[in-house]
């Protein structure tokens, strides 16, 4: 925990040091900034807001836009601070993948894991990609997808 | 921290072998399946894992109105369940627009105050079993049911209680409750006293805690971690102080931090903070305005404008977020679940690494964590 | 080495006058066809150890009524926390099917007599997650249940009722427990 001062000015900072890789950066209340990244860019952004005092990955969560898009939600927040960066980098629905965080954040694994059995998205050189919650059978299921069939299950 | 020792290798010494715990096993409420690599007394590797009550509640909750996600709010924890409706309800009055009254503003931080107590209570009652203190577990199920017995003449259940409302909560407070309250606080806070005390002199219970599973400041920011674990290495990580929700701004209360971050930390925040919960209902239940408990008109059917909300509170156990994704129709578009207790058992295998197996029990079970939570 | 060296006439042929040989079998059958299984029922019914195997929601209730407030001893009633220890499993919550393997070797350690208890909706019938695609419904074919107890979660004093039918059923023999013959190997 530094002593910079955490506030909504880091999303100017964030928009001016990556200026090709953020966009739609929008603030809607006091503690909450919302911006679009691009997925290639995803290690160095995280270091950037990690440098930056914003110490605490919460959660790392997928969406599923069908027929051709999928997102990576990422909540960044602070120790020592409330605001909450919400970042969400879009993929391709056929070929999700996007580099790992693990290195950066140590708790990012298991979101990844998460991510990965429910919605099939790929982390990068996750140090264990393997199914987390479900059985071993399911993974390629994807059972959070919209189109998962086999939900509800009647039987 | 690495992620090298939190996953089990095959043993390659003759004198490494692996030991399962779980995943039926008297720790804590709920299976997992914890497993060791231990050579001798040390353990080498440890890994959880976990899945053996996964429900597939985000699914489920997608297919869910609004009104009907309420309820099963409560089941993702079940022992912070007014938490988990407050939490929902702010994300949904946040998509919605609207804003409480004030006297249910009280009501939910009086309900959720209570909520901690009993939270903590059990939390604490079970550590006790685990380190073979039998005695105070029966203690502490005794106080629960005390408050169990508050949480219960408000809002009709015993657990799971689905009090919160969007705009409001779902009654008001029944006559004479304030009498009855402050009557089982007062009797709760002297137990909770004396039960501190014994638990603070007693040399056995001194010798296994004291400096076992220490998690520093610096570690437990790197895991993740919030609530009681990260408080008790010294971080002042509260959200009802650092993002203040509902009437959190006008009540009085410190953030309970220690300093050591070992085994007997993490339960001394809890003992405190039940002394500091207890505080924070005696002054709801004095400054409570009156007026109406819940909006004149509240929606049947609830459509919220396109958008999205991450709305989170300070849960027993940590920090509780929910990300809720509207677009447009009845049903949530994507529901996720931030929990604390998925970020505090993540933790678990590195704290374990290099410690006793004898210390297992007691630092899973300081942890507290909820597996329902974990799973989902 | 020498076959049938004990075998069965011989012992018949050392034995004295007015003896007979039975098997443990024979025992039991005499047993149960006389006054003598009431009391091993009545003895049966008065030790219900239960294993705390919280799920759930259930699982604190299961808890709580273990100690001292609502005392479950006085039935004779008592938490154990091994399989191997315990007369009662309670089902007290959503069953997954990462869990459903595990769950069956528990209740496979088990010695019999042996019940079965569903504590709360997701047992019974999955309860509010009966369409998820990781729970498992319909328990009540694969494991043999007697006693059902509804409520989400059932409240304590539900539960002692469940036990109290139990207790009713095995006084009655209409429990579901399954005595291996020990002919068959069983104990």
């Amino acid at each position: 925990m530094g002593d910079e001062k955490i506030d909504k000015t880091i999303m100017i900072e964030l928009s001016n040091t990556f200026k090709d890789a953020v966009s739609d950066v929008d603030v809607p209340s006091p503690n909450r900034a919302v911006a679009r990244i691009d997925p290639g860019k995803v290690k160095e952004i995280m270091q950037f807001l990690l440098d930056n005092g914003f110490d605490h990955l919460s959660c790392v969560s997928g969406v599923d836009y069908p027929p051709d898009k999928m997102e990576v939600v990422y909540h960044v927040t602070s120790y020592s601070a409330p605001l909450v960066i919400t970042l969400k980098a879009s993929l391709p629905r056929d070929d999700p993948n996007i580099d790992s965080l693990c290195g950066i954040y140590w708790n990012a694994n298991w979101y990844e894991r998460e991510t990965y059995e429910l919605y099939g998205i790929k982390f990068n050189d996750c140090p264990y990609m393997k199914v987390l919650l479900l059985i071993e059978e399911m993974e390629g299921e994807w059972p959070l997808r919209k189109d998962y069939a086999g939900y509800p299950d009647l039987t | 921290m690495t992620h090298e020792a939190t996953q089990i290798t095959s043993p390659t010494k003759p004198s490494e072998i692996l030991l399962h715990l779980g995943p039926q096993h008297p720790l804590q409420p709920g299976p997992f399946l914890l497993d060791l690599k231990i050579e001798g007394e040390t353990i080498r590797e440890a890994e959880l894992k976990i899945g053996y009550i996964h429900k597939g509640m985000e699914k489920v909750f997608e297919d869910r109105t609004y009104l009907q996600i309420l309820p099963l709010t409560d089941r993702i924890c079940y022992l912070a369940s007014n938490s988990n409706n407050d939490v929902y309800c702010r994300g949904v009055e946040e998509l919605l627009g609207i804003e409480p009254t004030e006297r249910a503003k009280y009501l939910r931080v009086l309900t959720n105050e209570l909520c901690r107590l009993q939270s903590h209570l059990l939390g604490i009652g079970e550590y006790a079993t685990d380190v073979g203190f039998l005695t105070m577990f029966i203690y502490m199920v005794r106080e629960r049911e005390g408050v169990v017995s508050l949480l219960e003449a408000i809002t009709g259940s015993r657990l799971n209680h689905n009090y919160a409302r969007f705009g409001g909560v779902a009654n008001d407070l029944p006559p004479g409750y304030k009498e009855m309250a402050l009557k089982t606080l007062g009797e709760l806070k002297k137990q909770v006293k004396s039960h501190d005390e014994m638990l603070s002199s007693d040399s056995i219970y001194l010798r296994r805690t004291k400096g076992v599973g220490v998690l520093t400041a610096k570690e437990a920011g790197e895991l993740g971690v919030a609530g009681p674990p990260l408080r008790a290495a010294g971080v002042e990580y509260d959200l009802r102080r650092m993002e203040p929700y509902l009437v959190y701004d006008d009540l009085d209360f410190k953030v309970i931090t220690q300093t050591d971050g070992d085994v007997f930390s993490r339960v001394k925040v809890r003992l405190l903070e039940i002394l500091e919960s207890i505080y924070i209902i005696e002054q709801c239940l004095d400054q409570m305005p009156s007026g109406p408990y819940k909006q004149d008109v509240t929606p049947y059917i609830t459509r919220p404008k396109p958008g999205e909300v991450y709305a989170r509170i300070e849960d027993p156990r940590g920090e509780m977020g929910m990300y809720i994704i509207s677009d447009g129709s009845d049903k949530p578009y994507r529901f996720r679940i931030r929990g604390p207790a998925f970020a505090t058992a993540q933790a678990l295998p590195p704290l374990l690494v290099g410690g006793y197996v004898a210390d297992v029990a007691a630092i899973a079970a300081s942890m507290d964590s909820c597996t329902s939570e974990v799973d989902r | 080495m020498e076959e049938g060296g004990l075998g069965m006439g011989e012992i018949e042929a050392e034995l004295p006058p007015n003896v007979t040989v039975t098997s443990a079998s024979a025992i039991q059958e005499f047993i149960k066809n006389s006054p003598l299984q009431k009391i091993v029922n009545w003895g049966r019914k008065n030790s219900l150890w239960f294993m705390t195997h919280p799920m759930g929601c259930c699982g604190i209730e299961q808890i709580c009524v273990g100690v001292a407030h609502y005392d479950t001893d006085r039935f004779g009633i008592i938490p154990r926390c091994s399989p191997r220890q315990a007369d009662v499993m309670m089902i007290s919550g959503y069953v997954s099917k990462k869990y459903l393997p595990a769950l069956k070797r528990v209740w496979d350690q088990m010695l019999e007599p042996r019940w079965i208890l569903m504590m709360g909706e997701c047992a019974i019938s999955g309860g509010p997650w009966w369409e998820s695609y990781s729970t498992v419904t319909h328990l009540d074919e694969i494991f043999p249940v007697d006693i059902y107890i509804p409520g989400c979660p059932p409240r304590p004093e539900a539960l002692l009722q469940g036990f109290i039918e139990l207790q009713k059923k095995i006084v009655a023999e209409q429990d579901r427990t399954v005595i291996p013959n020990p002919a068959d190997g069983g104990v």
